[in-house]
């Protein structure tokens, strides 16, 4: 077997590039000049020209279209059974501690304070029958940002599509719908929805409900707290993330006795069913009629959730004074 | 944040993931298999793609990877060579010359392909046959353009000796 000359070694690569379209103008142009000389490397040209053509043969035969068909229709039944499972998921620092956050196709399912680590394995997720867990992602990271701006004050509702597939009962999700209509900067006591819910006897179901709430801060079961004005609980035994909670919408606490409570005195107040909210003094307000009262941190709060100020007490005359 | 949604995405790309799997696998029920789970695997990471990827070349490497894993057993890898020999026996059937001529040679040319080193079949597959960069292979194989290159081109080394040993490349230059 003869051996090639290098000058046909060297440009063998650039020659398989020109022929089979890989090659750059320089290249080309180097083997178009090599080849005018060279009776071998025109016969290697030639055959990897008929390479290239064979190879196009390959890429134009055609796959049965009734095949891909069918492979389509699986996928879709594949995939719309994974979306009805899947929840992408993501643990973010914030000022209460690691939150995991997770959403499904139709929303946020689940916000959770992880107070036994940072992984997923100290989640409820972790034990959560039927789903698919996937860390996210960029949809995730909006969320984390419009939450922290909520916890740093500068962001007063959020607005996020919600799944609450995750609560435990319907009678749940009807508290916690409830719960989503108290507004920012106002506190309603358990009674309060459990009278709205048309159930005024079922004050402990509502503070159950709430104690499962797989979406606080969102669902603001920390504006949900006891009737004398106590704080009660906040999922488990997290009372400190209630007040930080209550502090950022500008709701005052203070502690009596050894019990945290909101400063009721230095809150506006609304009777239930009625279209304007009071100083705590007014004297329309009847002290002796127990009634479920909406308390707010601030006239501005009061009125942007679509309340007059009293016609009697005229609390836009004579604001509490913080 | 992606504005294409998850349909478009298996609109515009299922078809040709789908053939690519067919022709690198080449068990038809198999490759069906990989390609749902090619999409199933894609969706569950979708949101986390950033906004600027380039979908088609992401896609092409999930489906290359699953490929390198279906490989991993010897046994489906020996299955794939004896396909490859059977289409090339019954390209042998007689039919007029000239067409006996191209039939042999495609599917000799398929041959081989499969029976190609793993990584060099998949370059090839994506670079001459669904003209993917250089860049996007070199990612789905975890080596650089220049090795994705290198393997294309040591492919059509080999298609050249093969079909030239068997007599199957013009002798006179056109």
């Amino acid at each position: 077997m003869s051996k090639k000359p290098a000058v046909c070694v060297q440009i063998e690569d650039d020659l398989l590039a020109t022929a089979t379209g890989e090659a750059g103008p320089s290249a080309a142009r180097r083997v178009e000049t090599h080849l005018a000389a060279c009776a071998t490397c025109r016969r290697e040209y030639q055959e990897y020209r008929a390479v290239d053509g064979a190879v196009a043969t390959l890429r134009d035969e055609p796959i049965p279209n009734g095949g891909l068909a069918e492979a389509r229709e699986q996928l879709e039944t594949r995939l719309a059974d994974l979306q009805g499972r899947l929840l992408t998921y993501r643990i973010f620092p914030s000022p209460l501690g690691h939150i995991l956050i997770a959403r499904s196709e139709l929303g946020i399912s689940l916000v959770e304070y992880l107070d036994r680590g940072t992984s997923l394995r100290a989640s409820r997720l972790s034990h959560e029958p039927g789903v698919e867990l996937v860390e996210g992602g960029g949809e995730l990271e909006a969320i984390y940002r419009e939450l922290l701006e909520y916890l740093h004050g500068r962001r007063k509702r959020l607005e996020w599509p919600l799944d609450l597939r995750l609560t435990r009962s319907d009678f749940h999700r009807t508290v916690l719908q409830a719960t989503a209509a108290v507004p920012y900067g106002a506190v309603i006591p358990y009674a309060g929805i459990a009278q709205e819910l048309g159930k005024a006897s079922a004050v402990r179901a509502v503070a159950q409900a709430l104690r499962w709430n797989p979406l606080p801060i969102v669902i603001p079961c920390h504006r949900v707290i006891g009737t004398s004005g106590d704080l009660t609980g906040y999922a488990g035994k997290k009372l400190g993330l209630k007040q930080k909670l209550l502090s950022v919408e500008g709701i005052p606490t203070t502690r009596r006795g050894g019990t945290l409570g909101i400063a009721s005195q230095a809150m506006y107040i609304l009777y239930p069913g009625e279209r304007e909210y009071c100083l705590p003094t007014c004297p329309s307000f009847d002290t002796h009629l127990p009634a479920p009262l909406t308390r707010f941190a601030s006239r501005e709060d009061a009125e942007v959730a679509g309340f007059a100020p009293c016609t009697t007490c005229r609390p836009d005359l004579h604001p509490i004074s913080h | 944040m992606r504005q294409e949604s998850f349909e478009a995405v298996i609109s515009s790309h299922h078809g040709e993931i789908y053939r690519y799997l067919q022709r690198v696998i080449g068990r038809s029920g198999d490759a069906d298999d990989l390609s749902q789970e090619t999409f199933l695997r894609a969706f569950r990471a979708y949101g986390s793609l950033p906004g600027e990827a380039n979908v088609r070349a992401w896609l092409f490497a999930i489906a290359t990877n699953l490929a390198k894993n279906y490989f991993r057993s010897e046994t489906r890898r020996r299955q794939a060579y004896g396909e490859v020999r059977a289409t090339v026996r019954e390209a042998e059937d007689p039919t007029p010359e000239a067409e006996l001529a191209s039939r042999q040679t495609e599917a000799m040319v398929e041959g081989i392909v499969r029976r190609l080193p793993l990584k060099q079949r998949l370059a090839f597959m994506q670079r001459k046959i669904h003209g993917l960069e250089y860049e996007a292979i070199g990612r789905s194989l975890g080596c650089s353009a220049d090795s994705a290159r290198a393997h294309v081109f040591q492919a059509l080394r080999k298609i050249r000796q093969t079909l030239d040993g068997h007599g199957l490349l013009p002798k006179e230059p056109q």
